[in-house]
């Protein structure tokens, strides 16, 4: 799998005070690759030094194959479409207008800020003056923006900050038809619900270090669910010295693999405990990362 | 360069630079001019020992330094402020337009506004002089050269107010520096002339080409080379701190 962003022991330091840890991550081509971590792990840092937009303290950064540097950052920025904290638009100017500046700036034709308008369905509002826009409408037009130039990788720092659920709804199938069509997606989030609903790679942040990196499948696989043990007679179970929590279901038991549970079911049978169901609790991407960031929180 | 000073032009739409120029020439014309149509100095329209075209002009410095300092710092503030408003810093840097290009941008852009706010200032003063009645030659020389020095002025100002209003996003600090600067000028004219050359809003006063001696006027000029020095320092220190803004990260402020 050809990877779109490389980094190699990305550290961003200021003073004394380390805000991004030796970060590898490796973003594969064409999907969305989410990332996760709660306020002030540094997520928008990283994704500053990924446009070279914050110099890296060590560590290098590449970028659709090429290092990323002061020195290259113009040719690849042609190829990036990116969104950085709140998102961009002159308040006083229409939608119109603001299309027109970025169209100025990046040699764009207007056959491209068409397309870019019509993808994020901002069409019947780009005469309005941005400073009445709501919230979701700026976020759109910071999309329109970025997508302009038709990117090979759009980088989207929290690109659904603040917006009602149907707002989140329409930008998160915006980012996965971009994503079919073969547009790299880096999109940062601490709302885990909704990068668990588009991403297909997730890299979790934590405290500045990559916590995880990999499939929504392979980070279940890091976290061992809890097994619940339905039966009559709880307390013969817990006679037999096992840690369970009492549940109105019967048990709940942490930490046991597979191999433990192997044991404990034979010895249930060996005790003729009577059990009326086994089974594995399904975690919430919630839970598994609260697990991974050490009850850090999301906010 | 002529690119972002394209862009520049195109965001000041709705900014009302050119009626904020248009409203501070009405000002200082209308202030300047407001004794034009006194009996007593009617009076000493066709009297060249009267001097009403230097009285004229003094007006002129004076409503200047009165004015000029808070214009610069309002189109300084509002060319800046929509750049942290709208996170534009962040746009152009993507594009590879750092903010001290877009510094220099706008000063290009609104040295054009102040240009004309300082020639339709003195155009129109001396068109009310003539309307007024004042038949006594008009010394153009000394009036062109004052025009000149305004701007020359305006524009030293209008890039410190730039470098703060990037430096600082709330742009009522940059306000507040304006207003303290035009009382510092408008003080300069009364006190002891080494007084106007201390800070950069003197040079108000400094310029002025005329000055009171006894019951009369006399010519006047700023000391030619610490003029030079402060315009050219005045260059150089903007354009150190559009270098020093390109290479910082992310956004100036």
């Amino acid at each position: 799998m050809s990877h779109v962003i490389t980094t190699e022991g990305l550290t961003k330091a200021y003073g004394s005070r380390t805000v991004v840890d030796s970060l590898d991550l490796r973003v594969p081509e064409g999907c969305v690759y989410g990332f996760l971590g709660p306020n002030g792990s540094g997520k928008s840092t990283t994704m500053k030094m990924l446009l070279s937009l914050v110099r890296p303290s060590r560590g290098e950064v590449s970028v659709l194959g090429r290092p990323m540097n002061h020195r290259t950052r113009h040719e690849l920025a042609a190829l990036i479409g990116s969104l950085i904290e709140a998102p961009p638009g002159y308040g006083h100017l229409t939608g119109r207008e603001n299309m027109a500046i970025v169209r100025r700036m990046l040699g764009l034709t207007e056959r491209q800020v068409e397309r870019a308008v019509a993808t994020v369905r901002l069409r019947d509002h780009m005469d309005k003056p941005v400073r009445a826009y709501s919230l979701g409408m700026k976020q759109r037009l910071g999309i329109a923006m970025a997508l302009a130039r038709e990117p090979r990788l759009l980088i989207l720092d929290e690109p659904t900050n603040g917006l009602d659920p149907a707002g989140i709804e329409e930008i998160r199938d915006l980012l996965k038809s971009l994503a079919d069509e073969g547009v790299t997606v880096m999109v940062s989030s601490h709302l885990l619900d909704e990068v668990d609903r588009m991403a297909s790679v997730l890299g979790i942040l934590g405290r500045g270090r990559l916590i995880f990196q990999g499939t929504r499948g392979e980070l279940f696989d890091r976290s061992t669910p809890d097994l619940v043990l339905e039966t009559p007679e709880p307390e013969r179970v817990l006679d037999l010295g096992l840690s369970a929590v009492r549940t109105h279901e019967g048990l709940r038991l942490s930490g046991l693999g597979e191999d433990e549970t192997a044991d404990l079911v034979r010895r249930l049978v060996h005790h003729d405990v009577p059990v009326h169901g086994l089974y594995r609790v399904r975690r919430s991407l919630e839970e598994v990362f609260m697990d991974l960031t050490g009850r850090e929180g999301l906010s | 360069m002529r690119m972002a000073v394209g862009l520049e032009v195109h965001k000041t739409r709705r900014l009302r630079v050119w009626v904020l120029c248009l409203v501070m020439v009405v000002a200082v014309v209308a202030l300047s001019g407001m004794n034009l149509f006194s009996e007593s100095a009617r009076e000493g329209f066709a009297d060249p020992a009267a001097q009403p075209w230097e009285a004229l002009l003094l007006g002129q410095v004076m409503i200047a330094a009165m004015t000029s300092p808070v214009l610069v710092a309002v189109l300084a503030g509002r060319q800046v402020d929509i750049e942290h408003q709208g996170q534009g810093w962040f746009m152009a840097r993507v594009a590879g337009l750092g903010p001290g290009l877009l510094c220099r941008a706008k000063a290009v852009v609104l040295g054009v506004a102040l240009t004309f706010t300082a020639v339709a200032q003195c155009v129109l003063l001396i068109a009310a002089g003539m309307v007024a009645g004042i038949e006594v030659t008009l010394p153009i020389t000394l009036w062109a050269r004052y025009g000149l020095c305004l701007l020359l002025v305006d524009l030293a100002l209008l890039g410190l107010h730039l470098w703060l209003a990037a430096r600082v996003d709330n742009q009522l600090v940059g306000l507040g520096v304006g207003l303290l600067g035009a009382f510092y000028a408008v003080y300069a004219l009364l006190m002891p002339t080494w007084v106007a050359y201390v800070l950069p809003w003197g040079y108000y006063a400094a310029i002025s080409p005329v000055a009171v001696e006894g019951d009369r006027f006399v010519e006047s000029a700023p000391v030619p080379w610490a003029f030079a020095l402060f315009l050219c320092a005045s260059a150089a220190l903007f354009l150190g701190a559009c270098r020093r803004l390109d290479r910082a990260e992310g956004g100036p402020a």
